[in-house]
């Protein structure tokens, strides 16, 4: 059932594929146990840059403590609050005062979490539709939570025949004359691309977007960095609008999931570029009501193994991309193959000229 | 706790399982969805899908009876559990055998909907008919500290409007036609005189006991020996250490007189949704000492002594 094209991006044919080009395997696959790929030596996004004030604001990574405020206007990422009364080892991940790398970029505060001296920001995640400086209204941003292990969420939403069915009321349902999915990737991101030509129109596009016609041309792009936990969502409708939304799945701990969410829609139309951020939220709660019942049947290994269309492929690809990742780190091997700050927009087929700053 | 996979468990009653919601239940630790297809049938799957594992009883019920996943819309076929259609495969007609969803054996009879982890299992027939005073409950306390309570002191768990359960056992539990049985003096309340003074029980409450399911058919007879009101109680062991309580109840011989008119009222039985811990914990085990060491003798002897025919 699995006949859609898969390859690596980097792969042309006369070479040995590169690391991670192995052909999807199915044994590898179904040994998938989310909750136990914990990745270090990566950025991770936090918090939205204005949540983060003199006041000292609580976040985690793999139940790691962290704490952000500002100091004179720069972010500071500490493992202790400043009123604690210390009783615990300081970690590795941190400098001698408990300060974890911290930096400010896409409007988005990101930690280091792995060895201090291995960060860098040649590994930031690249979001070319996504102001550098930050300064988005923040109507177009979010925070949202999923009672789910991170790399459940990232599946659900790599997964877009899951769309058509449980948000149909929102993004259209699956009827389209024709669909292709392609999926690439190296050893730090995996990107599907979805093709349909004539697909219903998805009502939120309908009613806010003044969309006359029945059908359109939906080309839906998501890209997954592995290791932060972080997805692009990329979706262009003609006729409609073009929206890309930066999807990140932080990890607070092994099985909740935090997303702080950035949608740029400021090409879209006034009414379009309100209402679509907010849909978020109905969606989230949508793919919550699937995931959390889901994630804890992933807890433990299982020896069935789960079924699979040839929708799934790109899913395939993301689980073994992962489980290659934790097996180096296992290894202890943290070096970044592939670099992930590299501007993705030729990949993610973004109409740049939409998106100067 | 590991179940006999032989076993029929009452998961449900009649009315529980319609075509409009499915609906989840367990049976111990397993996770079963039941709904009724377009033929009225009573279906069983696992409640997980095997796609991703996604709980089936989210999803929905289709015209043609099939239960689709809520998550990305397969749907299953419930007497088989094979997998019928993705909704972006439309055109694909058939799927490999493998692709299926566990299915159970599923019986209904006399207002209960009974499911046996075996799908091929036999189901036992029943004569009973269908009483129609209906309740449904979920207690926390494991199954058989449920059966235990029962036994030990059955105002634990139930009660008989205008009737008081006594400690003073007619018959201590016994074995008759691989069952559990035991006979309790009961009074009508309120009382005239304390229980230990009283020369003559006017009600007996009589418990005949599955040694495995628990499942338990009561009945509260007069020293005339007319059966004024007769019950089918069915505990399951579910998720989380929980007992689900299903019973169906229903009045016999009518009985003249302020008395009788009280137990013909709203509804003359209740199964508590709690147990008092306070209560539960200072009640001395005397009949559930003795049950447990029938139970195993029970347990041990050939099987057919426990068919399960004769409980239902
Ligand atoms: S999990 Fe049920 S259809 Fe995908
Ligand atoms: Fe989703």
């Amino acid at each position: 059932m699995l006949d859609i094209a898969d390859r690596p991006t980097s792969h042309d044919d006369n070479s040995a594929p590169p690391a991670g080009g192995s052909p999807i395997a199915m044994n590898v696959v179904n040994r998938w146990v989310p909750h136990n790929i914990v990745m270090r030596d990566s950025w991770f996004p936090v918090a939205h840059d204005y949540s983060v004030t003199g006041k000292p604001v609580r976040r985690a990574v793999y139940s790691n403590p962290i704490f952000l405020w500002r100091d004179n206007g720069v972010v500071v990422a500490s493992e202790f609050h400043p009123n604690e009364r210390v009783v615990r080892d300081k970690s590795d991940y941190t400098d001698a005062r408990g300060r974890y790398p911290v930096m400010e970029h896409y409007g988005v505060v990101w930690i280091w979490l792995g060895n201090p001296l291995a960060a860098d920001p040649r590994h930031l995640p690249s979001l070319p539709f996504l102001p550098p400086k930050g300064g988005l209204p923040r109507h177009m941003t979010a925070t949202v939570r999923f009672e789910s292990s991170a790399p459940i969420s990232l599946e659900n939403l790599i997964d877009l025949t899951h769309a058509d069915f449980l948000h149909a009321d929102v993004v259209g349902d699956e009827r389209s004359d024709s669909e292709t999915i392609e999926t690439y990737y190296d050893s730090e991101t995996v990107t599907m691309v979805r093709t349909c030509v004539n697909k219903s129109v998805a009502p939120v596009m309908k009613f806010f977007s003044g969309i006359k016609q029945p059908t359109q041309n939906v080309r839906q792009v998501i890209r997954i960095y592995l290791r932060s936990h972080c997805a692009i969502a990329y979706g262009r409708f003609s006729p409609g609008d073009d929206v890309p939304l930066f999807h990140p799945c932080t990890p607070e701990t092994r099985d909740r999931t935090r997303m702080e969410m950035v949608m740029n829609t400021s090409n879209a139309g006034r009414m379009f570029s309100y209402v679509m951020p907010k849909a978020g939220y109905k969606v989230s709660r949508q793919d919550s009501y699937m995931t959390s019942p889901q994630s804890p049947r992933y807890m433990r290994h299982t020896d069935r193994k789960d079924l699979h269309s040839k929708f799934d492929q790109a899913g395939q690809r993301y689980r073994m991309a992962m489980m290659e990742l934790a097996d180096r780190q296992a290894k202890g091997d943290f070096a970044y193959r592939d670099n992930v700050s590299a501007d993705c927009s030729d990949i993610i087929g973004l109409r740049k000229e939409l998106f100067q700053f | 706790m590991s179940l006999d996979t032989d076993l029929w468990w009452a998961v449900a009653r009649s009315e529980e399982v319609t075509s409009k919601k499915p609906l989840s239940v367990d049976i111990g630790d397993q996770p079963v969805v039941l709904w009724r297809d377009h033929h009225g049938i009573a279906r069983a799957l696992e409640d997980r899908c095997p796609h991703r594992r996604a709980p089936l009883s989210l999803g929905c019920i289709r015209d043609n009876g099939l239960i689709q996943c809520g998550y990305h819309g397969w749907s299953y076929d419930g007497e088989t559990g094979r997998l019928k259609e993705i909704p972006n495969m439309k055109d694909q007609q058939k799927f490999p055998p493998l692709y299926k969803a566990n299915a159970f054996g599923v019986s209904e009879q006399a207002g209960f909907v009974r499911v046996c982890l075996n799908p091929k299992a036999e189901a036992p027939l029943s004569a009973e008919p269908k009483y129609s005073y209906i309740g449904t409950v979920n207690v926390s306390c494991s199954h058989q500290e449920y059966l235990d309570a029962l036994y030990d002191d059955p105002a634990l768990i139930l009660a008989i409007r205008g009737v008081r359960f006594s400690p003073y056992i007619m018959s201590e539990l016994h074995e008759e036609g691989g069952m559990l049985v035991m006979e309790r003096s009961c009074q009508w309340h309120p009382l005239h005189w304390p229980s230990h003074f009283v020369a003559e029980f006017p009600l007996t409450l009589l418990t005949r006991t599955h040694p495995l399911t628990g499942e338990t058919h009561l009945t509260l007879r007069d020293d005339a020996f007319n059966d004024l009101l007769h019950a089918v109680l069915s505990p399951v062991p579910a998720a989380r250490g929980v007992t689900a309580v299903r019973w169906r109840a229903e009045l016999g011989v009518r009985r003249p007189g302020l008395r009788g008119a009280m137990l013909r009222g709203v509804n003359p039985l209740t199964v508590l949704s709690s147990i008092d811990g306070s209560k539960l914990r200072t009640t001395k085990p005397t009949v559930s000492l003795h049950g447990e060491d029938l139970r195993n003798a029970l347990l041990d002897a050939p099987q057919d002594t426990h068919d399960q025919t004769v409980a239902a």
